[in-house]
């Protein structure tokens, strides 16, 4: 098996001390507490604060890969952003120590290693898994194991049943809301034909959109499942055609969507695409489909144009991968931030003073309160009472926020 | 409702152009060599990849790179026939199926470690162009694939049909036996054989780099179409095959239109399991041409 990676990426990372060694430091610097305050002084600076272990649980491998490998990246990046600041200052400058472990995008995996992450080392908090589906699994690990859990995974089911899960932004029924809200910026009278490949990420993404579609007055003129990796869109886009939609929602992987983007251009259709969330709001989407893509619209729960912070981090993410800072990559760097003011405030590296803390968050500047709308403070289910998502948009090889309002950054392109 | 109908019946037949290249080759190594290739889709994988290389690299027009992805294939299948295949060729089927499949595998994994699973794709300046006729759409990338495929077919009639070398090949995949005590070179003809599969799944990976994503898996979308038209147009048949191909292709597109866009595969095999069960020996008719 792995081991854990203790890579320092330019911070304060350090082998983690197995449980034994560490107690015993506990007792001899706990007994050089009592000394020191029975002569009445307490010389903390002398010491090198003890690190704060920081779980990572990201797919590094496997059919997930592509965007846990920019996860744990931008995790990297965030725990640099936090040493480099100071540390936790309430913890004499401790520096935070990034523990990052492979879930090889594989749910037995998953189970086995958040397990294994939480017994062998000495944690304050975790985050990670990006993918709901093993999001899911790790977060009922480290309820278990009272451990606080931070992810920007959308799942609903994170905030159910759940007391040490933190999801500080954009929730999945979320965003098919705002989905069908962004076809009301085209057309008054959307008539929306929804495509989805028929596995259980396009159906149950696909059903959201469904049952919220009478609420937000959008009509579904055509509801069609597919099987994915097709060879041809053709057929199916003169389906799209002749059902006088006049817009796309896709629910799609990325091959597919790159055959119906192209196929939908070459049948002279006009009409604006929304491809949701996950693989199409990355950087390799655009280099997949290059131009084409220009104009196409998507669902995130982050962008690197919510903020100044934002921005700031996106230049750092951009010098360090050569990309700009997706939703999960951005959103991590702010969830690390929020560990820290969790930390700082707490005063402690127990993991059960930690979710204490984060379950009163309040934030509203700096890097934690990245997140659309700039808020974040959680309720009584993980869930962040101001999180919402943004939409998004492809221009000029960027992706740049134009919904809801108060989030846009750029106006809507028209395509 | 014409229109949508014609339009479907235009975007099956355009498609099938490509799985007939495929199966093409499929039907002539099984008709001549009496072997199933099942790495066959891999070498459309390697035919898009090189594609995908030469226009990157060195910004050579896909359909240009034809006259480099068939030749190297060509080379390839000579290879493969001389080196592998003449080895197991025997009374017993069993190593022949092991050394086919293996090929698929080793040539999958091979690109998924080289290549890794990253989808590639080549744009060209007509891959988003199409051209407008009463109201149909006509895909122009697709359309010179297709006319380059039935030219590739065309050819490779003429090839069986007038020349020696054509016609040791058809007299080798009717009687082997009787061919060799003609006087015909078993190992010279399959080794052509085998060249000329390759080189057209080489073609068929060329003609589709300009509207589809070259990635390792690749060859497994197109190489279950083939075998499906290789049974329907009878085990052997060039010309059932690239029949076959085109009417699955046309199943598929209505299938999609009318029965649904998960079902357009059910309408293809729907039509496999009705001509094996009335037709068991294909579309194509008991005897290869």
């Amino acid at each position: 098996m792995k081991e854990a990676d203790t890579d320092s990426a330019g911070g304060g990372a350090v082998r983690t001390p197995s449980r034994r060694q560490s107690r015993r430091k506990f007792l001899i610097k706990s007994g050089g507490l009592l000394a020191a305050g029975a002569f009445g002084a307490v010389p903390l600076r002398g010491w090198a604060a003890d690190p704060i272990n920081i779980g990572a649980l990201y797919p590094t491998t496997g059919s997930m890969a592509q965007i846990g490998v920019g996860c744990v990246a931008a995790a990297k990046l965030a725990i640099d952003m936090v040493n480099e600041a100071g540390g936790i200052k309430s913890l004499g400058g401790a520096k935070l120590n990034l523990i990052i472990s492979d879930v090889q995008s594989d749910t037995t995996v998953t189970r086995t290693e958040t397990d294994r992450l939480i017994t062998g080392n000495k944690l304050s908090a975790i985050h990670g898994c990006y993918a709901s589906a093993l999001t899911l699994i790790a977060s009922e690990v480290a309820e278990r194991a009272k451990v606080p859990l931070i992810t920007g995974s959308s799942s609903d089911q994170l905030n159910k049943g759940r007391t040490y899960t933190f999801t500080p932004f954009a929730r999945a029924s979320q965003f098919a809301r705002a989905q069908l809200q962004m076809s009301k910026l085209v057309s008054d009278t959307p008539k929306v034909a929804v495509i989805f490949e028929n596995t259980a990420f396009g159906t149950s993404t696909s059903n959201g959109l469904k049952e919220q579609a009478p609420g937000e007055g959008v009509e579904i003129v055509m509801f069609e499942p597919y099987s994915a990796g097709f060879t041809d869109a053709s057929p199916l886009i003169n389906k799209v055609k002749s059902s006088g939609a006049n817009t796309l929602f896709s629910v799609s992987y990325l091959n597919d969507l790159i055959l119906i983007v192209r196929t939908v251009k070459q049948f002279g259709l006009n009409m604006p695409i929304n491809g949701g969330s996950g693989g199409f709001v990355i950087p390799d989407f655009y280099k997949n489909v290059g131009k084409l893509a220009e104009g196409l619209q998507g669902v995130a729960h982050w962008n690197h144009d919510v903020s100044e912070d934002a921005q700031k981090v996106n230049v750092e993410f951009k010098k360090r991968t050569g990309d700009f800072a997706f939703e999960y990559a951005g959103g991590l760097v702010a969830q690390t931030f929020m560990l820290a003011d969790a930390l700082e405030r707490a005063a402690s590296a127990d993991p059960q003073k930690v979710r204490e803390a984060l379950s009163t968050l309040d934030v509203s500047s700096g890097y934690a309160a990245m997140a659309p709308g700039g808020k974040v403070k959680f309720g009584p289910d993980g869930k962040n009472i101001y999180g919402h998502p943004v939409g998004v948009q492809w221009q000029n090889g960027d992706l740049a926020s134009i919904f809801p309002k108060e989030d846009a950054r750029a106006p809507m392109m028209k395509t | 409702m014409l229109e949508t109908v014609a339009q479907a019946v235009i975007n099956g037949l355009l498609i099938g152009g490509i799985y007939a290249l495929v199966s093409i080759g499929v039907t002539l190594i099984f008709g001549v060599v009496k072997i199933v290739n099942f790495a066959q889709g891999e070498f459309v994988m390697i035919g898009m990849y090189i594609s995908f290389f030469l226009a990157n690299q060195f910004g050579i027009d896909p359909l240009l790179s034809l006259f480099v992805s068939m030749p190297v294939l060509f080379a390839a299948g000579v290879l493969i026939q001389h080196f592998l295949i003449r080895r197991v060729l025997g009374p017993n089927d069993m190593p022949q199926i092991f050394l086919t499949f293996a090929l698929s595998l080793l040539l999958l994994n091979l690109a998924l470690m080289l290549f890794t699973a990253n989808y590639r794709t080549v744009h060209t300046s007509y891959s988003d162009e199409a051209f407008h006729i009463a109201g149909l759409y006509i895909p122009v990338a697709k359309l010179i694939a297709f006319v380059v495929a039935m030219l590739l077919s065309g050819l490779l009639w003429l090839f069986l049909h007038t020349t020696d070398l054509g016609k040791a090949m058809r007299a080798a995949s009717q009687n082997r036996d009787v061919a060799m005590l003609m006087g015909i070179n078993p190992n010279r003809v399959f080794c052509v054989a085998l060249g000329i599969a390759l080189a057209l799944a080489g073609a068929a990976g060329s003609l589709l780099m300009p509207f589809y994503s070259a990635y390792p898996f690749v060859g497994q979308v197109f190489v279950l179409m083939a075998f499906v038209a290789v049974v329907l147009g009878t085990l052997g048949n060039v010309v059932g095959a690239l029949v076959a191909s085109l009417m699955m292709g046309i199943a598929e597109s209505l299938g999609v239109q009318y029965v649904g866009a998960d079902s357009g595969l059910i309408v293809v095999f729907a039509m496999l399991l009705l001509t094996l069960a009335f037709k068991p020996t294909g579309l194509g008719g008991g005897r290869a041409r």
